[in-house]
């Protein structure tokens, strides 16, 4: 975050007038708009969500304090480790199936194919649709009773588990959901990327006589690779936040087979109203956000630094 | 590739077209469902096997479930309304915050900075509880107040980012003419910069509307009535409700997701090339 062109304006301002203090307050004031309204959207409740998560409380007033046990409660009881390993299962799911399909796509649609235009327009489809839309028509398409794919799949004879009671088959259909509202977020990216590469480059190896695998290995692969790294941190987080596809598929059915942690705060909020366990939950999902937004910023850093 | 193996590439040309296809499906095929489901009768979307094309077509599940269901046209317009007020305050917050990091150098900006955009880390979940407290407690739970001011505070880092991008573009020449002319630092920020910076606001709205036309579970979690409530959370009702009946239930989620659609039909353009200035500038 570098302040740039700052320099002769901002001494230019310092020098016409005898005032000033206001040359020094004016960007504080100028940025008191956005700051204020951060501080108490963001800031008061991160810290609000600190202290609720130490104490005991079932009302909007504040119970007594209980140390760490709601984060004991939200990890070991009501299957706490389950929602943690299912965000896991969820999110690594949702990378493995998204990143290769978005930067596959991306990879051909910056080939000079016909109608790529109308391809890139198709395929963008999925991110303008909420996801609370996207689960619902997933959860319609995949309807035990009526759906299309269990009926598609029947005319092959292969009866489609039930997405609502077989817990296998409740974790792959909000996958598919997940992997479909993320895929064209990557694309989007890595294709931004794949554009910015300079002809002159991939034409000097073709002339050097480079072949087309080796180009793609040695050339094309590590200019967008750092691009690709960000679209996977970026899927990660959000599928880790995500609970509108489970919500709505599932509810974190069956018997709490999709049940992540982030559906586990909102029901222990909401319909256990157990605010204090709840509370501890949203502050250990903000702090894992955090690390592994931080372990990323370090290796990009360090292959920087190489 | 000069050298002719023309069967090796025929054969990579038919995968890239299977694929391709196939990914297409994959991106269409729910939403296409969706949109057939919501033209036939109920008695149509209840057989097995299901019928791929609407047998008779038939817009009463438009009609009954959008255009004469007063509730609905009620969220869309408590929607409408609170995308529209967020946007100008978002916008608002955003351009002055963005004129200051990018032109002047103050003291403490680049923790101010950091801080700011320390939140876009914040996933939505993990302040649910807090808000849904903090807002019963200052009198705006349930009402679109609450959700302007939250919607509008978690765009504004993205959208002082962008504009940041705009500013830094426009020439600083431009404005110091502006403050030789007579004009006061401020002056200079709306006759000068400002409108310079209307690509940018463009490209942020669109930013802006799809995120918030979007959204869920704020939406969700600080609203109770249905007097405040927003067009997501309450197709999520329907779906709650016992005995779900998908051709209206899809007939509502079409309706949904075409003002996205739509606006991005029209400002796609606008909004790439927004984004890429902003983004370049970084």
């Amino acid at each position: 975050m570098v302040v740039s062109g700052t320099g002769e304006l901002g001494d230019m301002m310092m020098l016409d007038r005898p005032r000033r203090w206001r040359a020094s307050a004016f960007p504080y004031m100028m940025f008191a708009p956005a700051f204020i309204l951060i501080a108490g959207v963001s800031f008061v409740p991160i810290g609000y969500a600190l202290v609720q998560s130490v104490f005991r409380s079932s009302t909007l007033e504040l119970g007594h304090y209980v140390g760490l046990r709601n984060y004991n409660d939200f990890f070991f009881t009501r299957d706490g480790i389950g929602s943690l390993e299912n965000s896991l299962i969820f999110v690594a799911g949702t990378v493995a199936l998204a990143v290769p399909l978005g930067v596959a796509l991306a990879l051909v649609l910056n080939r000079p194919i016909p109608f790529r235009s109308f391809f890139r327009v198709i395929l963008i489809l999925p991110w303008l649709v909420s996801n609370l839309v996207g689960a619902l028509l997933w959860a319609w398409i995949g309807n035990p009773q009526y759906g299309l794919v269990p009926y598609l799949l029947s005319t092959f004879g292969i009866v489609m588990p039930n997405i609502i009671t077989d817990p296998a088959a409740a974790m792959t259909s909000v996958i598919v959901a997940s992997v479909w509202a993320s895929t064209p977020l990557v694309m989007v990216f890595v294709l931004a990327a794949l554009q910015s590469i300079p002809s002159d480059i991939t034409e000097a190896a073709r002339i050097d006589g480079a072949s087309g695998w080796r180009r793609f290995w040695r050339i094309t692969l590590p200019m967008v690779r750092n691009t690709t790294m960000m679209a996977l941190v970026l899927t990660s987080l959000h599928a880790f936040k995500s609970v509108e596809i489970i919500l709505v598929m599932t509810g974190g059915g069956p018997n709490g087979a999709t049940e992540t942690m982030a559906t586990k705060v909102f029901h222990e909020a909401f319909t256990l109203l157990r605010i204090g366990v709840g509370s501890a939950g949203a502050v250990a999902i903000f702090v894992l956000n955090l690390m592994f937004t931080m372990a990323f910023v370090r290796v990009l850093r360090t292959e920087h630094g190489a | 590739m000069t050298k002719g193996r023309p069967l090796r590439k025929l054969i990579g040309n038919a995968a890239t077209a299977a694929f391709l296809a196939a990914a297409c499906l994959f991106a269409v095929v729910p939403i296409v469902w969706a949109v057939l489901t919501s033209l036939k009768s109920p008695q149509e979307v209840a057989l097995y096997p299901p019928t791929f094309l609407p047998h008779h077509l038939t817009f009463e599940n438009y009609l009954g479930a959008v255009i004469y269901n007063a509730t609905y046209l009620h969220y869309l317009f408590n929607t409408a309304l609170i995308v529209v007020i967020a946007t100008i305050l978002c916008l608002f917050c955003s351009a002055h915050a963005a004129h200051a990091v990018a032109r002047y150098k103050f003291r403490g900006s680049s923790i101010l900075m950091f801080a700011m955009f320390s939140t876009v880390m914040i996933p939505g979940v993990a302040v649910v509880i807090p808000l849904y407290l903090l807002s019963v407690k200052a009198g705006i739970y349930d009402t679109v107040l609450v959700l302007i001011l939250v919607y509008s505070a978690w765009l504004t880092p993205t959208l002082v980012w962008l504009l940041r991008g705009f500013v830094i573009a426009i020439p600083p020449e431009l404005e110091e003419a502006g403050r030789i002319d007579g004009y006061s630092r401020l002056g200079v920020f709306y006759r000068v910069t400002l409108p310079l910076l209307r690509p940018g606001l463009l490209a942020g709205s669109v930013l802006i509307f799809a995120n918030i036309w979007n959204e869920f579970l704020l939406g969700y979690s600080l609203v109770q009535s249905e007097t405040a409530r927003v067009i997501q959370v309450g197709i999520y009702a329907n779906l709650t409700e016992v005995g779900v009946q998908w051709g209206r239930l899809t007939a509502a989620a079409v309706t949904a997701m075409l003002p996205v659609l739509i606006v991005y039909a029209f400002l796609q353009k606008a909004f790439v090339q927004g984004l890429s200035a902003g983004a370049v500038k970084g």
